[in-house]
């Protein structure tokens, strides 16, 4: 086994058909990291785990995983591995316990004890059938199974859909216990957010394509963000344009909004000096606004 | 009226109505093309019996012939199965996939929703019905076959009422309950019992009106084929369908709209009784989480029980007795039947208790149960899994894809084991029953035989699962290939000179050596084995090579 990379896709392509799901993947996850994957939807995320899974098999290149390959040797890395899939769906007339049996009789038993622990940190009931669970609670339940083989790789599709902030927090920190014990995660995500508070490096996708893979700590110091002001009387967009890193200025008579990751207090200053600030708001960019801004280019799909 | 969901009704379900209206056409003309090139003489002493049972008219006209066997029987239940299928599926099977609450929400009354898709189910069935009628013209003109003097238009008409019947019934039941599988489960109970019923009870004297309680005495008692249109029995049908349309609206109108909870099983219910709690957890907790073939077993069993039961109980143990009721000339005629004649009914020879066997029980009912429940169970098998979107979990865990087909063709092995020994010990015993005498090891043969036929359809079904990941294409690629290949068999030896083309189906594997007689025919059964062997082989073979389905 080849202990410095825990999952490496060599030119992962994916074709249905004339539909380029997945075109020339590369990526390269060390052990003992979160690895964030970014992408609006249908960007090629869930096709690249499903990959991985060995659920669909490439049109060309190759995928490992603790360097076992993902067709040839699929059962074995399965033996390693947590999964949690997209849209989670499990067998609606089995409580969760007995969902949590099942699976582990595929795996050769495991620690109850451990599945206990995890349904009490995720605050899980295991007694009610999962068809009558709402979907947040069926989540925990996807969850404990992924987690309770101790699996080396987790890999996971949307795994905190549902989950209320609460869970989601401890759920975050069942994430950073495992790196700490030397394990790997491939978290796939279209919310920022979620993924800028857990992983170390992120990968972006986008139409079947790798356009960036960035640490976490590089992408935040892009710090870009949209912002709201609004005045007593109407404005001019120009005096907006003016102040460094000022981006797709809009007036609307008192109201002006833009893409910013300039200075704060450059654009203040010049907000207050030409009329009366009301209020102002801010907040995150979304990851199609950081897309747009900084990989416009790379996103092209080619023709 | 909501045109919307009246024609969103008709394109989610027109492609099963016209598969099935294409394979009867098919029948139509085989049957037909057969039919042609026979010696007639020997239908015209058919007895009463074999024509109550097949609806054959007695001016025995080739065409007409092939109207009463192909349309009377199988065309009715192909048609009227379908109706049921789309009845049952109209309100019930809205809740199941959680739509139901998103079709509401729109500002349309629940008896306008109702309504709409009825009508949508009465106009699929209604030109089913036309193009049936279509058929029945052109299969004459094609083969240059007379029919006058017969009313193929008439028979068609009671067909299509008698569907139409069973498929507002199924509404009825599933939009009063909600639940789908009641719906189908009880109404085709019902057309089963009924066809089976209409068919028995004129063989006993005395017996005869009792045939008016079921319904499908008002599609077949008036021997529409040959006497024209009933128009009694056409308005006790229509009154019938009122009576279940007007069900369907109050009955739908009052309820609480199910969520896409599960339903509370026995098991669940001992389970939250603090007595029986720990005994009921290790038998759902531990036993059917055991193994994937366990749990797969054990999502099918009430259909496996109810299908087992059935032909112990009704084609089994009762028949023994009601032998011995049996009107003697009846018995003494069908023993001067010619062999070519027997093989279309399934071989049965009514002047022996075997004979009568053959033909209530094996000819025909015992193939359709166990191919029912081997036929569900191989399409559902990994389908079910990839359209419920539970295979990819499956399928992290460190099994292979040959492991998971392998545990669901066991669960389906067993499955037709248990029907196939539900007609077994049902047979043996109503040969006890009523002093017949007959041999308990040629039974277990004709019972092996039988189990084993399902399994090689089961596996054709398992087949088509494995390959497509849809449990549609599985179900009815299997079922039309099964009606096909039955019929083959059962028509093809009618004609002397093409009579050795039978064995091109796996049906004449099954009891063409007269095993009630004859005893068990290995050879035969291992060509239904390895036929077996071969299909799950292709199905690992093709399901190791594909994507799974993403579907959701």
């Amino acid at each position: 086994m080849n202990d410095q990379i825990a999952i490496r896709t060599e030119g992962l392509t994916k074709h249905y058909g004339s539909v380029e799901a997945l075109n020339d993947l590369d990526i390269d996850i060390r052990p003992g990291e979160i690895f964030g994957f970014l992408g609006p939807n249908g960007a090629g995320k869930t096709t690249t785990i499903r990959t991985l899974l060995d659920e669909i098999h490439p049109t060309a290149g190759r995928a490992e995983i603790l360097g076992l390959d993902t067709h040839q040797q699929s059962v074995e890395i399965r033996r390693h591995i947590g999964y949690v899939p997209g849209d989670l769906a499990m067998y609606p007339r089995l409580t969760g316990r007995d969902t949590l049996t099942f699976f582990a009789n595929l795996r050769g038993g495991v620690d109850w004890g451990y599945v206990d622990e995890l349904a009490d940190r995720l605050d899980a009931d295991l007694s009610k059938k999962v068809g009558d669970l709402s979907s947040g609670n069926r989540q925990k339940v996807g969850l404990i199974q992924a987690f309770m083989n101790k699996p080396e790789v987790l890999i996971m599709d949307e795994p905190s859909a549902g989950l209320d902030p609460l869970v989601q927090r401890e759920f975050q920190s069942m994430l950073r216990e495992e790196i700490a014990k030397g394990g790997t995660v491939f978290l796939s995500s279209h919310t920022l957010s979620e993924v800028q508070r857990v992983a170390d490096r992120v990968g972006i996708i986008r139409h079947g394509r790798l356009i960036a893979v960035e640490g976490v700590a590089g992408l935040r110091a892009k710090g870009i963000r949209r912002v709201d002001l609004y005045f007593d009387e109407p404005v001019d967009t120009s005096v907006f344009e003016a102040v460094t890193g000022t981006r797709d200025v809009i007036v609307q008579n008192h109201h002006v909004s833009m893409s910013f990751d300039g200075r704060m207090d450059e654009l203040l200053a010049a907000a207050t000096q030409h009329a009366t600030l009301v209020d102002i708001n801010t907040q995150e960019a979304d990851l199609e606004e950081i897309f747009l801004t900084y990989y416009r280019d790379e996103a092209e799909v080619p023709a | 009226m909501l045109a919307n969901v009246f024609t969103k009704t008709i394109a989610d379900r027109w492609k099963g109505m016209t598969i099935g209206v294409i394979s009867l056409f098919a029948l139509l003309v085989m049957g037909m093309a057969v039919y042609r090139d026979i010696d007639l003489s020997v239908y015209t002493s058919l007895p009463e019996a074999y024509r109550s049972l097949f609806n054959i008219p007695t001016d025995a006209d080739v065409g007409a012939l092939a109207f009463g066997v192909i349309y009377g029987s199988y065309g009715a239940l192909i048609v009227a199965s379908l109706a049921i299928a789309i009845g049952a599926a109209t309100i019930a099977g809205e809740e199941r996939n959680g739509t139901i609450g998103l079709l509401l929400a729109n500002p349309k009354s629940r008896t306008i929703v109702l309504t709409s898709k009825g009508a949508g189910l009465t106009a699929i069935v209604a030109a089913a019905g036309l193009a049936l009628w279509g058929t029945a013209w052109l299969t004459p003109q094609i083969l240059g076959v007379n029919t006058t003097g017969m009313h193929p238009g008439a028979l068609i008409l009671h067909l299509t009422m008698v569907s139409l019947f069973f498929g507002l019934l199924a509404l009825a039941i599933g939009a009063s309950t909600g639940k789908t599988g009641v719906a189908s489960g009880v109404s085709a109970g019902v057309m089963a019992i009924s066809f089976v019923a209409v068919g028995l009870l004129p063989l006993f004297e005395g017996w005869e009106d009792l045939a008016r309680a079921f319904p499908w005495y008002y599609f077949t008692g008036a021997d529409p084929v040959n006497n024209g249109v009933d128009w009694a029995h056409i308005a006790i049908l229509i009154a019938g369908c009122v009576v279940f349309a007007v069900v369907a609206v109050v009955g739908f109108k009052r309820r609480d709209l199910r969520s896409q909870t599960v339903g509370v099983s026995v098991i669940d219910r001992l389970r939250s009784n603090p007595v029986t709690k720990q005994f009921a957890d290790r038998l759902a907790g531990s036993v059917f989480v055991s193994r994937i073939s366990i749990k797969t077993f054990s999502e099918s069993q009430a259909l496996i029980y109810i299908t087992a039961a059935l032909m112990f109980l009704v084609m089994g143990l009762m028949l023994g007795p009601m032998y011995n009721l049996l009107d003697e000339t009846l018995r003494n005629l069908t023993g001067q039947l010619p062999d070519a004649m027997l093989a279309m009914f399934g071989g049965g020879d009514m002047s022996t208790p075997e004979g009568w066997y053959q033909l209530e029980t094996f000819g025909m009912m015992a193939p359709i149960a166990v191919l029912a429940v081997t036929m569900v169970m191989g399409a559902r098998s990994l389908a079910a899994e990839e359209e419920h979107r539970t295979m990819g979990l499956l399928l992290s865990n460190p099994i292979s894809r040959s492991y998971v087909l392998f545990e669901k063709t066991i669960a389906m092995v067993v499955g037709g084991a248990i029907v196939g020994f539900s007609i077994f010990a049902g047979v043996a015993g109503g040969s006890l029953l009523g002093g017949l005498g007959m041999s308990i090891g040629n039974i277990a043969a004709t019972s092996l035989l039988a189990a084993l036929i399902g399994l090689v359809f089961g596996a054709l079904a398992l087949l088509l699962s494995a390959a497509t990941g849809r449990v549609k294409i599985a179900v009815y690629g299997s079922t039309v290939v099964a009606v096909l290949l039955y019929l083959w068999n059962a028509l093809i030896p009618l004609n002397v000179n093409i009579a050795g083309w039978a064995k091109w189906s796996p049906f004449y594997y099954y009891l063409s050596s007269d095993p009630l007689n004859n005893g068990m025919n290995w050879g035969h059964g291992a060509i239904l084995a390895a036929l077996t062997l071969i299909l799950v082989a292709l199905a690992v073979a093709l399901f190791n090579r594909r994507d799974l389905r993403q579907t959701g």
